[in-house]
């Protein structure tokens, strides 16, 4: 009796042990449907970049060597020292690595990664330009960034041979502008208040003429950006194995980062925003991140907190879609070469408090173990706070939060994180894009 | 003895059988239920107007702006002319709205142009179609799941 009831303890234990093992295997294991989902997200299946209506420089050559060398200039800024580069450093991804990045001053928010940014619609953390150019234009007219103005940038190109001869190659013949009563060294629509005042005293014409040449400086830098494109990834590598029938993947990945990966295109559904080649749909939704604005410092008595002058809250896309629609660079604009019906991304796009309020672009998750700190300005320090706020889906701040909370393990969390640092890949591109020409 | 082990071994076999055949069933009732839930239809019905779409991209794009031709009929199958259309929508488990704004132009004969219709996300839209028809104004709801 007493042996039988052994054994039937053994035999559960047994069948225990081969359901868990049974278990195990399973979670290496992918049906053709879920393969058939990988391969959407695998770097292969990113499409051929599309022309961009906007820009009919988009695709040439020689727009994109005059682009990389005004991507690395830093004579384009107030005070000589910042380039488009100081903050989409290429051995950092195209990032910074700071929360908030530096210019001549402070920004607001986090310089996120251009890698693949060709790809989509809209551009800035909140959508307020509609074109890879026209975003190139504003960093270098805002106060804190690079800080200067339009017509100073005109004469650089006016004054260095290398550029004069590079851009009438491209563009024709650049305005004269020796003439400093008419054109001013430094005017521009700024911040600065005499540098506008100086642009307001100019002819409608020749501020126009000014301004083609800034659009154009900006249509270079494009060509350049578009050139920026992720290579594979561990991730991809993968992927690749098990669409060449090798069931273990080429054993690329760990356990715990097929595990992770099971949970982000499952149970965790992170591919609800984060999906195709470059893990991004490339929209605006509202994930409650907290704002710097009403994060309470520890020191701080909440009495004292409440009395504290703050920023005003980021309102995200709810301002950048106004912004982007009165924007004089915007598809439907002048200085845009796309036809209206090009245009429909802006057309259509909402207004809506539901759709925009607090609302921030799903970045690409391509490389993100390497580009902390995380959100638009920099709210968390490591992967693992991301997605215990992902996790945790806490009320919005303003408008609704999006996220439903996932309530999962501290080891699923850890999966998935292990699984984000197989996105990592070397920008695919030839090392002479990634410095100064 | 062996006998004796063999029947209890069979037993346990046959009640885990009959286990994992239950959890079976639960399973597929469950995603059966779920599967009928997640059909989208094309068309809707309000108290006066039978209305159907037809989507100029099959299947339903991700995140691409596409058009729909809706058409309008009353309960009667004559053609409704003449409306005037707004839309709305998003995703009620999100509760966020559509991305896009969605013009509607009148084609005739009952049919309209649903212009700038985007999908950001995978899951369960709703998209409601207010329609103003003379001295009626009714809604009707259709559910695309992505």
């Amino acid at each position: 009796m007493k042996k039988s009831t052994i054994g039937k303890l053994c035999f559960v234990f047994w069948s225990c042990c081969l359901v868990v093992n049974a278990q195990a295997v399973e979670s290496q294991v992918w049906s053709e449907t879920d393969i058939a989902l990988l391969r959407l997200h695998w770097i292969g299946s990113l499409p051929e970049l599309q022309d961009d209506p906007t820009n009919k420089y988009a695709d040439n050559p020689a727009a994109a060597k005059f682009g990389q060398k005004l991507f690395f200039d830093t004579r384009f800024s107030a005070n000589g020292k910042v380039a488009c580069a100081s903050c989409h450093l290429p051995e950092k991804y195209f990032t910074d690595g700071l929360a908030k990045s530096r210019g001549v001053g402070e920004a607001s928010r986090s310089a996120p990664s251009i890698l693949g940014i060709a790809y989509s619609p809209w551009f800035f953390w909140d959508g307020r330009s509609d074109s890879l150019w026209s975003q190139a234009l504003a960093p270098l007219e805002s106060a804190v960034e690079h800080g200067g103005d339009r017509s100073q940038y005109a004469r650089i190109i006016y004054t260095d041979h290398s550029y004069k001869k590079a851009y009438e190659n491209l563009f024709g013949e650049l305005p004269d502008i020796s003439d400093t009563g008419r054109f001013p060294l430094s005017a521009g629509p700024v911040a600065d208040q005499a540098s506008d005042e100086r642009w307001q005293g100019m002819s409608e014409k020749d501020r126009k003429a000014i301004t083609r040449v800034f659009v154009n400086i900006g249509k270079a830098i494009a060509a350049y950006e578009r050139l920026l494109i992720p290579a594979a990834s561990r991730f991809d590598q993968y992927v690749e194995a098990l669409l060449n029938s090798d069931s273990a993947g080429g054993n690329i990945l760990t356990t715990d980062e097929v595990a992770g990966l099971k949970l982000f295109v499952g149970k965790a559904m992170c591919i609800t925003c984060h999906q195709g080649p470059l893990f991004t749909n490339n929209s605006f939704h509202n994930v409650g991140t907290p704002d710097p604005a009403t994060i309470k410092p520890k020191y701080l008595p909440p009495i004292l907190h409440v009395l504290k002058d703050k920023p005003a809250v980021d309102e995200g896309r709810y301002k950048g879609i106004r912004q982007v629609l009165q924007s004089e660079f915007n598809c439907l604009n002048e200085y845009s070469d796309a036809k209206e019906d090009d245009c429909a991304e802006l057309k259509f796009a909402s207004t809506k408090h539901t759709a925009t309020l607090g609302a921030f672009k799903v970045p690409s998750l391509r490389n993100v173990a390497e580009t902390a700190p995380y959100m638009h300005s920099g709210q968390f320090s490591t992967l693992a706070e991301v997605l215990e706020h992902y996790n945790s889906a806490p009320r919005a701040h303003i408008g609704h939060n999006e996220l439903l909370p996932l309530n999962l393990h501290q080891k699923e969390l850890e999966q998935i994180e292990a699984f984000l640092n197989s996105l990592t890949s070397p920008p695919g591109v030839v090392e002479g894009l990634l410095r100064q020409p | 003895m062996v006998n004796k082990q063999m029947e209890s071994i069979n037993k346990i076999n046959h009640n885990l059988i009959s286990l994992i055949l239950f959890i079976g069933f639960c399973f597929s009732t469950a995603v059966h239920a779920s599967e009928t839930l997640q059909v989208s239809s094309t068309t809707a019905d309000s108290m006066h107007f039978h209305v159907s779409y037809t989507s100029k991209v099959e299947p339903l794009p991700l995140n691409r702006i596409h058009s729909w031709k809706l058409h309008i009929e009353s309960l009667d199958g004559k053609a409704v002319e003449n409306a005037e259309i707004s839309v709305h929508g998003g995703m009620p488990a999100h509760k966020h709205g559509l991305p896009t704004e969605p013009v509607v132009t009148e084609i005739g004969t009952g049919d309209y142009l649903v212009e700038g219709i985007k999908f950001s996300m995978n899951g369960k839209w709703e998209l409601w179609f207010n329609i103003r028809a003379g001295e009626i104004t009714e809604k009707v709801k259709f559910n695309v799941e992505l």
